[in-house]
């Protein structure tokens, strides 16, 4: 090889290669408003976004996939846990994970950073990012909302969750309200006792969680929900 | 060493190495937080957050200080002039050094960006510009002075520019976070697989040339060959981060494709130095050296072009992107690649700045050192391999939550921290051996 084809080689591939990546990078940034829903990404989100980095939350968290590994992604944390039970792990994380291997550091937010971080958290959320994570699927959370509506009819539990209007809090596939955790996240994590117990009084497990008792259903109630909602995990997967 | 003013670089390689032990050390630290459960008192005190942002600073701080002694060493030979000023490339080392040690007290206190590996805080980050600058200035000085031009050293020096103007990316508030990672890849990204690349092969260049015995023509042209590529398949490969950001979705085909020839330029490199070493002129000692030398253009090639290849594909990447798949190609790709480099290099110049004759030094521990760290780094990123394809199968594919996910992976945690402290042991020997480097004993009391 000649110097004169060595030199052609470095200077073709890198202005090649440069030329492509700047023309597209004027062209994503043409995209990203739509791609990230910029009209809503209001002050209190940008708020959040601080106090996000304040706390250096980003470290432990991956978020879109980046940062520490060291616990849960937030891309969808918003959809998966809902508003109340987000604000619940930042007011006193030490309640929180008591019973949990990992622990999270108690920061003393305010009541207003916390707002802003939900608000920053649903943003992000609802970026359209080809629909990773995987587990976070919107794709599977709608398929679930099919399972729900082909059982209701068969399913005491599922009759249940629709009389005692459980989705006014909870997210069920593509139905519900993010107030509280989503169903099918609930279900993977959780046995139908423990679910059954926690309807009698979430304080016990939970202390601190927005979540209402339901001890007027029958024990044989309770149960027949929780069997219901772990029954949701497995559309969960693949 | 020809000329005096080189010897700046030692008080570089030494500040380097002490912040490589404590990288390091926090790297352990790391490692038990993932396999026992550490009490909230302390949790509150000292996170992992804050552990990992001493873990990832250091090591960029560290080698960015290697580079720049090396540069410091190389420069006055290539240009066959003095530095234009050693007493500035002190007080740089004094107001990184500085500026470093203020940035990792102050992570303790939560004072921090928040950003991963960008969490140094703004009014320090403008410290480091400077710090750059005055960089820049003194060994743009000193080439202009001797008005000596080599392709190694614009190359060098040209992946320090490019360093340093990458930099300011990550500096300002982003207000959009898929804009805000966009940009932080600039710096990541484009610093390892570009600017660091264009350093890494300058340097290694350099070494072949010099301890070879090759000519320069040889060298140089094929260096051009190997820079070519690497920009090529490096700049579009950045897209490989941008397919799960937000971004449109052509990135996948372009992260995709460029990321996929990203391991012909570091193979290139490994041939390159089969075939300097196959036409040397010179014998091949101090034999550590040689070891250090093979040995980092071989693991940068299986830590950063074949852990990186096996999850740079979107249809993989879906499933393995942000798991701990990212830590074992993380750790095997940053060793191999830039941690090996700057070592040789520091086995290579320490002698010549000393003065030993025949540049030759007693290379016993160094041995131990060198195979210790290597095989613990390599069983700690295979146990993380293992730990992130498990992770991917039970949370990415089978749906589990994230914490049911993470307890089985704790026992290959645990697996990666006893490599850890073959690591660390490794370290800790190699560091000791550098500092108190001795001539090689003569013959006559061996």
């Amino acid at each position: 090889m000649s110097e004169k084809l060595a030199k052609f080689i470095f200077w073709g591939g890198t202005l090649s290669s440069l030329a492509l990546f700047l023309a597209l990078t004027v062209d994503t940034h043409r995209q990203f408003d739509a791609l990230t829903h910029a009209d809503r990404l209001d002050e209190q989100v940008v708020a959040g976004k601080r106090a996000f980095e304040k706390y250096n939350c980003n470290d432990c968290h991956t978020i879109l996939g980046f940062g520490g590994y060291y616990a849960p992604d937030l891309t969808r944390a918003y959809t998966r846990l809902g508003e109340d039970a987000i604000a619940r792990r930042l007011t006193a994380p030490d309640v929180a994970f008591a019973d949990s291997f990992r622990k999270m550091p108690k920061q003393n937010l305010s009541q207003q950073e916390i707002a802003d971080i939900v608000a920053y958290l649903k943003w992000v959320s609802e970026i359209e990012n080809h629909d990773w994570p995987p587990q976070d699927s919107t794709k599977r959370w709608k398929r679930s909302t099919e399972n729900l509506l082909a059982s209701a009819t068969l399913s005491p539990g599922a009759a249940l969750v629709k009389q005692e209007d459980c989705l006014a809090c909870h997210k069920l596939g593509d139905a519900g309200t993010a107030k509280g955790p989503r169903f099918e996240w609930i279900g993977a994590r959780r046995s139908a006792d423990w679910i059954a117990s926690f309807l009698e009084n979430p304080e016990k497990q939970a202390p601190g969680a927005a979540m209402p008792a339901y001890s007027h259903l029958s024990p044989e109630q309770r149960r027949l929900v929780g069997e219901f909602i772990v029954s949701l995990a497995a559309s969960h997967g693949r | 060493m020809t000329h005096k003013s080189q010897s700046v670089a030692y008080p570089y390689f030494v500040v380097s190495l002490l912040l490589f032990g404590l990288q390091v050390l926090m790297g352990l630290w790391l490692a038990t937080n993932y396999f026992t459960t550490i009490p909230q008192s302390i949790v509150d005190a000292f996170p992992f957050s804050t552990a990992r942002a001493f873990h990832t600073n250091l090591l960029v701080l560290w080698l960015l200080l290697g580079f720049m002694g090396a540069t410091y060493y190389l420069v006055p030979e290539e240009t066959n002039s003095e530095l234009y000023s050693p007493k500035l490339a002190l007080v740089q080392l004094g107001l990184l050094a500085v500026t470093g040690v203020v940035a990792l007290v102050g992570f303790v206190f939560g004072w921090t960006q928040g950003r991963p590996l960008l969490e140094i805080p703004r009014p320090l980050d403008f410290l480091v510009v400077i710090g750059a600058l005055m960089f820049l200035f003194n060994v743009g000085m000193t080439i202009i002075k001797a008005k000596r031009w080599t392709m190694t050293q614009g190359s060098l020096l040209a992946g320090l520019f490019f360093l340093a103007i990458l930099y300011l990316f990550g500096i300002p508030f982003y207000r959009n976070l898929s804009v805000d990672w966009y940009y932080w890849w600039w710096v990541v990204h484009l610093w390892v697989e570009g600017a660091w690349e264009l350093i890494a092969a300058a340097m290694t260049a350099y070494m072949l040339m010099k301890l070879t015995g090759v000519e320069r023509k040889v060298v140089e042209k094929w260096l051009y060959v190997e820079l070519g590529l690497f920009l090529f398949t490096g700049i579009a490969g950045t897209g490989h981060h941008y397919y799960w950001l937000g971004a449109p979705k052509y990135w996948l085909a372009v992260g995709g494709i460029f990321s996929a020839l990203e391991p012909f330029p570091i193979l290139l490199m490994v041939y390159d130095t089969w075939r300097d070493i196959k036409h040397r002129k010179e014998p091949m000692r101090p034999k550590l050296t040689w070891v250090y030398l093979v040995g980092g253009v071989i693991l940068h090639f299986v830590g950063a072009g074949l852990f990186g290849f096996a999850h740079t594909l979107p249809q993989i990447n879906y499933y393995t992107h942000g798991s701990q798949v990212t830590v074992s190609h993380g750790h095997l790709a940053f060793y191999g690649a830039y941690v090996l480099l700057n070592l040789t290099f520091y086995y290579f110049a320490i002698p010549r700045i000393k003065g030993f004759p025949g540049f030759e030094y007693d290379e016993k521990t160094g041995h131990t050192g060198f195979w210790l760290t290597a095989l613990g780094v390599l069983g700690m990123s295979l146990a993380f391999a293992v730990a992130g394809v498990l992770q991917t199968y039970l949370e990415r594919v089978q749906g589990q939550p994230y914490m049911l996910a993470a307890q089985p992976i704790r026992f290959w945690m645990f697996i990666a921290f006893v490599h850890g402290l073959v690591v660390v042991a490794g370290v800790f020997l190699t560091i000791k051996h550098l500092l108190t480097l001795k001539p090689a004993p003569s013959p006559a009391s061996a």
